[in-house]
């Protein structure tokens, strides 16, 4: 089995100059090029863009003068993050071919914290589609089962971060993007409040509800990814100007007095979850009971309350922006991002205003009802993944969203890895808390991933050591999922019954079978 | 089922300027139909005349670099 290290682990060896920059990137690398074919998680991949990071990133550790814990570490971004001089295409034939001349101003923060960056990862087309099967590249598989759906839209994110191909990386988060992908590949992601990250250069979805956020195996990996891409920008309009606060301090306080509010309805009666979602909610509730924090139950709006808001906003805002392209170029957008953007385009002025006017009564009918109360928790998403031939077209609108509310609220959330379905596949709750508060949200959410213990179990196929998978897409074999596993199951006893076939022998020694001519030649 | 005629539907998307096939139009329809509820969610509050919606517009913003510059 390998060890994958999460980022705060990576980020202790490599002080202790125990792993290199270099060593830790040609690791992902081999696991990107053993993997990808499989699970699709990349779209371009910038070998020699980490490799030349990876060295900067040694130079200053040799030299003593390292730039912090995301220093040598390697992270990818979703593709409608614009990089300067590599390919950004929102997984769309609209952009294929398009080159920023500028990074976002997030993958720019990022950067000068030291970071490794490996490339660009698949979306739902324009963070809104898919998944999509008539697009320039294929989507985006579940690494836990590559038949299934990773959901969306950071879908190669929540992908490339649970196969261990990146440490952490980047997503985006207009309703639900990041939290999604986070539920179903079993990693952390954070939607933070509002206007604490920049979204300048990131491709816009819908410019009201849209936030950049990380993805990692972690809740802590979370904080230390969000320590580098939050900050004002005034090139964004909704930036908030304010001081970034240290979003690890918090981590490993006792919870104790913590008032947490089940919001019961939206996950037992508006949306029913299944078994292990409903379990893993109670089970984290009995942890915090646990650990000192108050439970209570919270009455909010319906989740199809939020979900009517979000949808109009989305799709009204969303066709702003493809307006042009929709009435000249409709059919070289994938059937998906075409057939539910253009909702946008038959809805009135007065839809748009009254959705804005009943987004305001929702956040002051929340603020209201949530007095008193540190966090809330729900469930992440309804059940683990569906098969990925098997997402309905308007799935987003015949079920509410739980992720939803936090869009139209604007407030912090996050989904972790609460247990796995009756399909071996993830599950997961979410949390949320008041407007920038993540250091509290991080406390709390860290609080409950050190007391499951869910984080020692990566997808089988993740385990197979990134060399031999190399090794075999070098030969150009594509293996089954399950076979990937069974290898990385079995490799290191095969490696052991290796080592003792070579012990010690006369140098003359014969092997069992000899050349032999034929009698009578 | 969409409570728009199919007929109106049309319209709404000759009015957007959208060339659709009748396959397409068909298909959209149908995601019409899950929509349409939402806006009575939107609209039917019974709320203030005067009620502001969430987005405020802020003219600071675009003088910032003016008012840094003095």
């Amino acid at each position: 089995m390998t060890h994958i290290p999460t980022i705060a682990e990576a980020a202790a060896l490599l002080a202790a100059r125990k792993i290199s920059p270099v060593e830790l990137a040609s690791q992902c690398l081999d696991r990107v090029a053993a993997l990808n074919d499989t699970l699709h998680a990349f779209i371009t991949v910038t070998a020699e863009r980490a490799m030349d990071d990876a060295k900067a990133a040694e130079a200053r550790l040799m030299a003593g003068t390292p730039r912090g814990r995301l220093d040598g570490i390697p992270i990818a971004h979703k593709d409608i993050y614009a990089t300067r001089g590599i390919a950004t295409t929102a997984h769309s034939k609209l952009l294929k071919g398009w080159v920023p001349t500028e990074d976002a101003t997030t993958v720019r923060m990022l950067a000068e914290a030291g970071t490794v960056m490996l490339g660009k990862l698949a979306t739902h087309e324009f963070a809104f589609g898919g998944p999509s099967f008539d697009l320039p590249w294929p989507p985006a598989r579940n690494p836990w089962n590559p038949d299934h759906f990773t959901s969306g839209s950071s879908s190669g994110t929540g992908a490339a971060v649970a196969a261990g191909m990146i440490l952490g990386g980047t997503g985006s988060d207009t309703g639900g993007s990041i939290r999604g992908p986070a539920s179903l590949c079993g990693i952390a992601g954070l939607k933070p409040t509002y206007g604490l990250c920049p979204r300048t250069g990131i491709l816009p979805l819908a410019f009201s509800l849209d936030h950049a956020g990380p993805m990692a195996w972690t809740v802590e990996d979370c904080a230390l990814l969000l320590q580098h891409m939050a900050g004002f920008d005034p090139a964004d309009p909704g930036s908030a100007d304010r001081p970034v606060p240290d979003f690890t301090a918090q981590l490993g306080q006792d919870i104790k007095g913590k008032r947490i509010g089940v919001v019961r309805h939206w996950h037992e009666t508006d949306a029913k979850v299944s078994p292990a979602v409903q379990k893993g909610i109670d089970g984290a509730l009995a942890i915090w009971k646990d650990q000192g924090a108050e439970i209570v139950e919270v009455v909010l709006p319906s989740l199809f309350e939020y979900q009517a808001a979000n949808f109009v906003i989305i799709t009204t805002e969303g066709y702003s922006l493809h307006e042009p392209w929709m009435r000249t170029r409709f059919n070289d957008y994938g059937e998906l991002l075409r057939d539910r953007m253009v909702m946008g385009a038959l809805m009135s002025s007065s839809d748009y205003v009254q959705a804005l006017r009943r987004r305001a009564e929702l956040c002051a009918l929340t603020a209201a009802a949530t007095k008193g109360v540190d966090i809330l928790v729900t469930a992440g998403a309804p059940a683990e993944a569906p098969r990925i031939d098997s997402v309905p077209k308007w799935a987003n609108l015949q079920n509410p969203g739980f992720t939803n509310p936090f869009n139209i609220t604007g407030w912090p959330a996050m989904c972790v890895c609460s247990g796995y379905g009756e399909g071996g596949m993830p599950v997961a709750i979410q949390i949320a808390a008041k407007p920038f508060q993540e250091p509290l949200l991080l406390q709390v959410a860290h609080a409950f991933e050190q007391a499951a213990g869910l984080r020692n179990r990566r997808p089988e196929l993740a385990t197979v050591p990134p060399q031999i998978g190399k090794t075999l897409a070098d030969a150009g074999l594509t293996l089954p999922a399950s076979d990937m596993a069974g290898l990385g199951a079995v490799v290191e006893e095969l490696r052991a019954g290796a080592a003792a076939l070579r012990g010690p022998r006369s140098y003359a020694n014969e092997p069992a079978a000899t050349f032999q001519l034929p009698a009578g030649t | 089922m969409a409570k728009t005629s199919l007929e109106d539907f049309k319209a709404l998307v000759r009015r957007a300027g959208l060339a659709l096939t009748p396959e397409q139009i068909d298909e959209i329809y149908v995601g019409w139909g899950h929509v349409e509820p939402m806006f009575e969610r939107i609209r039917s509050y019974g709320r203030d005349r005067a009620a502001e919606p969430a987005h405020v517009f802020r003219p600071d913003f675009f003088t910032q670099d003016a008012a840094k510059e003095g």
